[in-house]
């Protein structure tokens, strides 16, 4: 259990360990782009820490981190035909950044640290916690921006009418300054 | 020719790959504390870069395309970052012990610098010539390269700057990178065709 | 030595395995990927020209253009895809053009990851409806200001690369059209 929950809080992946920066960055434009994406790190999450976990007695040491990569990039693809054969909407948002999650230190990082050490159920548990932990981030995230830059939620119109859209929360900069007010705000709550 | 040069500067400048795609935002928070480590993440990161978007180039025009195995794209793109890090490594170690010593530390951080592999696909998103992908992976590792030095130099004076607690480390670098992500945005103006 | 060929044996094993799975996948769903893309074809075309009865396709030398039939079977005008690049990415898109390709009778935007609330707009109605019976005579203009003639559009305000990138890319490929007719 613990290994499950500490990715949520403890050693969130996001917020604590500022692992997965380019992707928790840039896809968090709208609240539905950030849920999309945390859903496809959890799938491959998930399918490479089990792999890993399962075959790590025979990887020879030396190659572990090619095989890894080579075992996330696979999966990686699978995710990207999925979502181009059943969601071609979300794919053409997401872009260029599906493929990126190859090199996502979330996933290298996991099976690297936790799955080529652990249990595969325990592996399985800490990769659905990362993955939960992550997809809340960039939930988070892509909410604050979407309502501050379009007055929006998931779609929907929340903010009243004539609102002034904060553009600059869309755009790269009020990306950066948001996720860095999110984790000064996260080291105060921690504090406590 | 002036294709080219446009290619270049709106790599550095304004589409640059950190500050308006996100791309190796790790090794920017990480590295970024020195000038001359971020100097020589620079130069190692700008060098694996073209090299990665021209042998990328080739393997995917003559080998991927010709045999419809263009799913293979991720899979093989990774390998040759990773094997391409590898060969650099020994060769720099056989050839010039300064410049190991320069770079050698940060060569293995780049295979998974998703700015190198950002850079091959965009390559092939874009569909740029050979020779247009060999200026845009220069280009976008200078851009990289730039960023990081100007952040690096900024944190330096930021040690001795009164920062809330709270504020320290990350939160006020992702701040300081909005800010320079603004700076950046003037140059848009740059380039009117 | 022996460790050498427990690495190569390994790596190999497991990039044949993956290459393996991935053509399964990939040969699975491609056949959905392509109907994705002739749906959106066909939904912009029927969006755009509900007049359109009957579609034909034609091959423009490399490129690809339809031919639309009303009722009575009489050609009433052309569906062409434009694409190039835009602020942020490729955009590409789906026009509709009159039987003498002076007319546009509108735009729908198939593909494009500019920016949001900004570039991104241009798949908004209120821009692409000034495409909507647009004169593309002598080509598209467009201006920052209010549109005095009938080749003419407004740009976003905000974002006036990704809508230049929108009239420049229509205005090559009609021009390249017309050589064909």
């Amino acid at each position: 259990m613990k290994d499950f929950l500490k990715g949520l809080w403890g050693q969130h992946p996001v917020f604590r360990q500022l692992l997965g920066m380019c992707p928790t960055l840039a896809v968090t434009t709208s609240a539905l782009n950030g849920i999309s994406m945390g859903l496809a790190v959890i799938f491959v999450l998930f399918f490479s820490s089990l792999v890993v976990s399962l075959i790590k007695k025979i990887v020879p040491n030396q190659v572990r981190i090619a095989v890894y990569t080579v075992i996330i990039a696979t999966f990686v693809t699978i995710v990207d035909i999925f979502f181009k054969a059943n969601f071609p909407q979300i794919s053409r948002a997401l872009g260029p950044y599906i493929p990126l999650i190859v090199v996502n230190c979330i996933i290298l990082g996991r099976c690297e640290a936790f799955a080529s050490r652990c249990s595969v159920a325990k592996s399985l548990l800490d990769a659905l916690g990362m993955g939960l932990g992550f997809t809340w981030g960039v939930f988070l995230l892509g909410s604050i921006r979407e309502v501050l830059g379009m007055g929006t939620i998931l779609g929907f119109q929340i903010m009243p009418q004539g609102y002034n859209h904060l553009i600059i929360m869309i755009l790269p900069a009020g990306a950066f300054i948001v996720l860095g007010l999110l984790i000064a705000l996260m080291n105060r709550i921690e504090e406590r | 020719m002036k294709d080219l040069i446009l290619i270049f500067v709106s790599t550095v400048l304004i589409n640059n790959l950190v500050l308006s795609y996100f791309l190796g935002i790790c090794p920017f928070l990480g590295v970024s504390g020195k000038i001359e480590s971020a100097i020589g993440m620079g130069a190692a990161v700008t060098f694996v870069m073209t090299l990665a978007t021209t042998i990328g180039w080739l393997i995917y025009h003559l080998a991927l395309v010709k045999f419809n195995l263009i799913f293979l794209e991720y899979v093989i793109f990774i390998l040759v970052i990773a094997s391409l890090v590898q060969i650099v490594e020994m060769f720099i170690r056989k050839f010039s012990q300064p410049l190991y010593d320069a770079l050698g530390i940060y060569l293995p951080l780049i295979t998974t610098n998703c700015a190198i592999l950002g850079a091959a696909l965009f390559m092939v998103t874009k569909n740029y010539s050979f020779l247009e992908s060999a200026v845009f992976g220069f280009s976008g590792g200078l851009g990289f390269s730039i960023v990081l030095i100007i952040m690096a130099g900024i944190r330096e004076d930021l040690s001795y700057a009164d920062i809330p607690k709270h504020f320290k480390g990350a939160p006020i670098t992702l701040i300081v990178a909005g800010l320079l992500a603004l700076i950046f945005m003037g140059f848009s103006g740059l380039i009117s065709a | 030595m022996k460790e050498v060929i427990k690495i190569i044996s390994v790596l190999t094993i497991v990039c044949l395995v993956c290459g393996f799975l991935l053509s399964f996948v990939y040969s699975g769903a491609s056949e959905k990927i392509e109907s994705n893309t002739k749906k959106a074809i066909s939904d912009a075309i029927a969006n755009l020209a509900p007049f359109a009865e009957n579609i034909e396709e034609i091959k423009l030398g490399e490129k690809i253009a339809y031919k639309l039939f009303d009722k009575t079977g009489n050609l009433t005008g052309y569906a062409f895809i434009a694409e190039g690049q835009g602020y942020q990415g490729k955009i590409k898109m789906l026009a509709v053009i009159d039987i003498n390709l002076e007319i546009l009778e509108g735009i729908e935007i198939i593909e494009s990851i500019e920016t949001p609330g900004l570039g991104a707009r241009i798949q908004e109605e209120f821009f692409r409806k000034q495409f909507q019976s647009l004169s593309v005579l002598p080509q598209i203009t467009y201006t920052k200001d209010i549109p005095e003639n009938s080749n003419q559009i407004k740009a976003i305000t905000g974002a006036t690369v990704s809508s230049k990138a929108v009239v420049n890319i229509l205005n090559k490929r009609i021009k390249e059209l017309s050589t064909h007719f």
